[in-house]
C-alpha cells in the first residue's frame, strides 16, 4: 500500500486538478473553433473581412454579450427593434442578411463568443516560407576570361619563342629574315580567319534558323502574376482559368471577374509565404500587385463593391503561332489528353512565364512522330476504328502502336490550309 | 601591342557580362505580315477597333443563346438585401436528362477542376486553397457533403448559386455554360445522395453489431 500522506494527497488533489482544469479550457476552446467552423466560417473570419466583417474585437464593438447573442441567433428580430448599431452595419454590408442561428445554446455560445474574442495565437515569422535563393552563378563567362588569357599568353609565348630564335640565331651567326609582326604573319592570318569563319558562320546559322522563334521569351506582364504561386503552391488547375484549352482552339487568358472568384477573399499576399521576385531580381510586393487587380477591375475592397471604373489588363502573348498555322487546344488536350506541361514546360515552378518550347514545325512534326494515340483499348478513341489496316495490323502483332504521323498527323494541310 | 589586347579583353568582358539570359524582347520575325495575322485573331491587337468602340471582352447581348445551349436562365440575379429569387430558384429542377457514365466522368472533371479547389475533392469543404484555415482562403468553404444546409439544398437553388455568386462564391457562368453547371450541381447532389446512403448503412451496420 502507497503510504498517503498529506503532502502526497494534496499534490495529487492539485495534480488532478491542474490536469482536469487545463484539458477543460482546452475542450471549451476547442468546443467555440468547432462552433465556429460549423456555423460562422463560411462568411465570418476572425481578422478579415469577408461576406460579413472581421469579428475580433467585436466585444469592443457591442459590449452588451446579451445583446450579441441575440443577434446571432436572430438577426431580423434584432433589426426590427430598430438598434442602431446593428442597422447601421446591416446597410453598411450591403444588406446581406446574417441567417438566424437558434439552435445554438446558452453554454455554447459563451464558448463561440470567447473564440471570437480571443486573439488567434500569432504564426512565427518566417518558417517554412522564408526561401533561401539558390545562387546559380553562370560559369560560362569565367571559361569564357580564362580562355581569353589563355589565348593572349600563347601569343606572346610564341612572340617571345620566336625573338628568342632570333636572338640565338643572331649569336651563332645564322643570317635570319627580317622578323614579320604577327598581323602580316600568314600562318596567323589564316588561322584567325578560319576562327573568325566557324565562329561566324555558327552564329549566323543559329540567328537565320531562330528568325521568326521566340523561345525563353518572358515578356514583363503588366501585373506580376505568378503561375508558380497560384498552380504550384496553391494547386489550382490550369483548366480553371484557361478553360477554352479544354474547349477550343484558343487557351483563353481569363477575364478579371475569374481572378475576382478568389481574390474577392484574398486581397493580400501572406508575408508567410515564399518571396516573389522578378528576374532582375527586383522584389515583388504581392499585396500591391493584387490591389492593381481591384483597379483594373474596379473593385473597392473596403466597401466590397464594383465601382463599375474598369480598365482593362493588356496580358502581353507569349506564345504565337504565324497566321498560316492552324493550331487547335481541344484537339491537344480534350482528344489527344496530352498535358499543358508537354509543350507550355514546368509551368507550376515559373513566376514569370516564358516560351518553353520553340514552336518551331520541326518541333510539332517530332512530336507527332513520336505520340502514340489512344487507338483501341477501353479508352480509346472511337473514331480511329475506320483505321482497319492498323487494327489488322495490330491483330496480326506486325505493329504495336500508333503515332499521330500514322494516322495523318505529318500531312501538310492538316496545320496549313 | 599591350594596349590593344587590354581594351579587347575589356570589350569582349562587358559584351558578356551585359548578355542576360532573361529574353524580354521577341526575336526578329522573317516576314512580319506572315508571322502576325492581319486578319483579327484572339488576341490580336485590337486597338484599331477599340477607338470604333469594338470591345471583345465585353458581355454578349442579353439574351444570347449559344448553339445547342440550353435557353437562358429565367431567373435574374437578386438586387442586394433581397432573396426573392434566390428562393424561387429551389422550384427549379434539371433540365437535362440523367446522365450516362460518360457525362458522370465529364461532370467529376468539371467539378474537380472548378470546384475541388475549394470545396475539396471529397466535398468536405476542404480544398488546397482553404486547406484546414491553412491556406490563403480565409472564408471556409461550405462542406457539400455533410453540410446540413447544403444536403437539404434544393438543386435548383445550388444552380442558382452557381450561376450567380453566393457569399465569397463568385459567379461561374463565364466559366461554366448552363448545361455544365446543372452536370456539376447535378454531381454534387448525386455524391450526397450516395455519402448519405455509405453513412445509412455504416449505421446500420453498427446498429445490428
Amino acid at each position: 500500500m502507497i503510504d498517503q500522506t498529506p503532502i502526497a494527497r494534496k499534490a495529487f488533489f492539485t495534480f488532478s486538478l491542474v490536469i482536469l482544469l487545463s484539458f477543460g479550457n482546452k475542450l471549451v476552446a476547442q468546443n467555440g473553433e468547432a462552433i465556429f467552423r460549423e456555423n460562422c466560417a463560411r462568411c465570418h473570419s476572425l481578422t478579415v473581412n469577408l461576406t460579413g466583417p472581421a469579428l475580433l474585437g467585436v466585444d469592443q464593438r457591442v459590449p452588451d454579450k446579451k445583446l450579441l447573442a441575440g443577434w446571432i441567433r436572430n438577426s431580423p428580430a434584432v433589426l426590427a427593434t430598430g438598434n442602431k448599431y446593428f442597422n447601421d452595419l446591416y446597410n453598411q454590408w450591403n444588406k446581406v442578411p446574417m441567417p438566424p442561428f437558434p439552435s445554438i445554446s446558452d453554454a455554447e455560445m459563451d464558448a463561440l463568443i470567447t473564440y471570437i474574442t480571443t486573439p488567434p495565437p500569432a504564426d512565427e515569422p518566417g518558417g517554412e516560407g522564408a526561401k533561401q535563393v539558390v545562387d546559380e552563378k553562370d560559369n560560362s563567362i569565367l571559361y569564357g576570361v580564362l580562355t581569353l588569357i589563355l589565348a593572349v599568353v600563347a601569343l606572346i609565348m610564341l612572340q617571345v619563342n620566336s625573338n628568342l630564335k632570333k636572338l640565338s640565331d643572331d649569336k651563332e651567326g645564322i643570317p635570319s629574315a627580317e622578323p614579320i609582326p604577327f598581323y602580316r604573319n600568314k600562318t596567323y592570318i589564316a588561322l584567325i580567319t578560319v576562327i573568325l569563319f566557324i565562329v561566324g558562320g555558327y552564329y549566323v546559322v543559329k540567328g537565320a534558323i531562330g528568325f521568326g522563334r521566340h523561345k525563353d521569351y518572358q515578356p514583363e506582364q503588366p501585373i506580376y502574376y505568378s503561375h508558380k504561386v497560384h498552380a504550384g503552391t496553391n494547386q489550382i488547375n490550369c483548366l480553371y482559368c484557361h478553360n477554352g484549352a479544354y474547349e477550343g482552339k484558343q487557351a483563353n487568358i481569363p477575364s478579371l471577374n475569374v481572378c475576382m472568384n478568389c481574390h474577392m477573399t484574398i486581397s493580400e499576399y501572406s508575408a508567410k509565404s515564399e518571396k516573389l521576385y522578378r528576374e532582375d531580381g527586383t522584389e515583388i510586393d504581392g499585396t500591391a500587385e493584387i490591389q492593381k487587380l481591384y483597379k483594373a477591375v474596379g473593385w473597392d475592397p473596403a466597401a466590397k463593391q464594383y465601382t463599375g471604373k474598369e480598365t482593362p489588363v493588356e496580358w502581353v502573348r507569349i506564345h504565337n503561332l504565324p497566321d498560316h498555322v492552324y493550331f487547335n487546344h481541344s484537339q491537344h488536350t480534350k482528344v489527344g489528353g496530352v498535358q499543358c506541361q508537354t509543350c507550355h514546360g514546368d509551368i507550376t515552378n515559373m513566376h514569370e512565364v516564358k516560351q518553353h518550347a520553340d514552336l518551331s514545325m520541326g518541333w510539332c512534326v517530332n512530336c507527332h512522330r513520336e505520340t502514340k494515340v489512344k487507338f483501341d483499348g477501353d479508352d480509346g478513341n472511337k473514331f480511329y476504328s475506320i483505321y482497319q489496316k492498323y487494327h489488322d495490323e495490330i491483330k496480326a502483332g506486325k505493329r504495336d502502336s500508333v503515332t499521330v504521323s500514322d494516322i495523318g498527323g505529318l500531312d501538310c494541310q492538316k496545320c496549313h490550309y | 601591342m599591350k594596349k590593344l589586347s587590354i581594351i579587347v579583353v575589356l570589350a569582349l568582358a562587358v559584351t558578356v557580362w551585359s548578355c542576360s539570359d532573361v529574353k524580354r524582347e521577341q526575336n526578329r520575325v522573317y516576314m512580319p505580315d506572315m508571322a502576325y495575322s492581319r486578319a483579327i485573331e484572339t488576341y490580336s491587337d485590337i486597338d484599331t477597333l477599340a477607338a470604333q468602340g469594338i470591345r471583345y471582352t465585353r458581355m454578349p447581348v442579353p439574351g444570347t443563346v449559344k448553339r445547342g445551349e440550353l435557353a437562358p436562365f429565367s431567373l435574374p440575379p437578386d438586387k442586394p438585401g433581397e432573396t426573392t429569387n434566390y428562393e424561387l430558384s429551389k422550384q427549379l429542377v434539371n433540365p437535362l436528362p440523367p446522365m450516362t457514365e460518360e457525362q458522370k466522368k465529364e461532370a467529376e472533371r468539371l467539378y474537380l477542376v472548378n470546384c475541388g479547389i475549394c470545396h475539396g475533392a471529397a466535398l468536405d469543404g476542404n480544398g488546397p486553397l482553404y486547406n484546414g484555415g491553412k491556406g490563403p482562403y480565409a472564408a471556409q468553404p461550405a462542406n457539400l457533403a455533410t453540410g446540413a444546409d447544403y444536403v437539404k439544398m434544393p438543386i435548383g437553388q445550388m444552380f442558382y448559386s452557381v450561376t450567380y455568386g453566393k457569399g465569397q462564391m463568385g459567379s461561374y457562368a463565364s466559366q461554366l455554360s448552363s448545361t455544365q453547371r446543372w452536370m456539376v450541381v447535378q454531381y454534387v447532389k448525386d455524391q450526397q445522395a450516395a455519402k448519405n446512403a455509405a453513412e445509412a448503412g455504416a449505421n446500420d451496420t453498427a446498429a445490428n453489431k
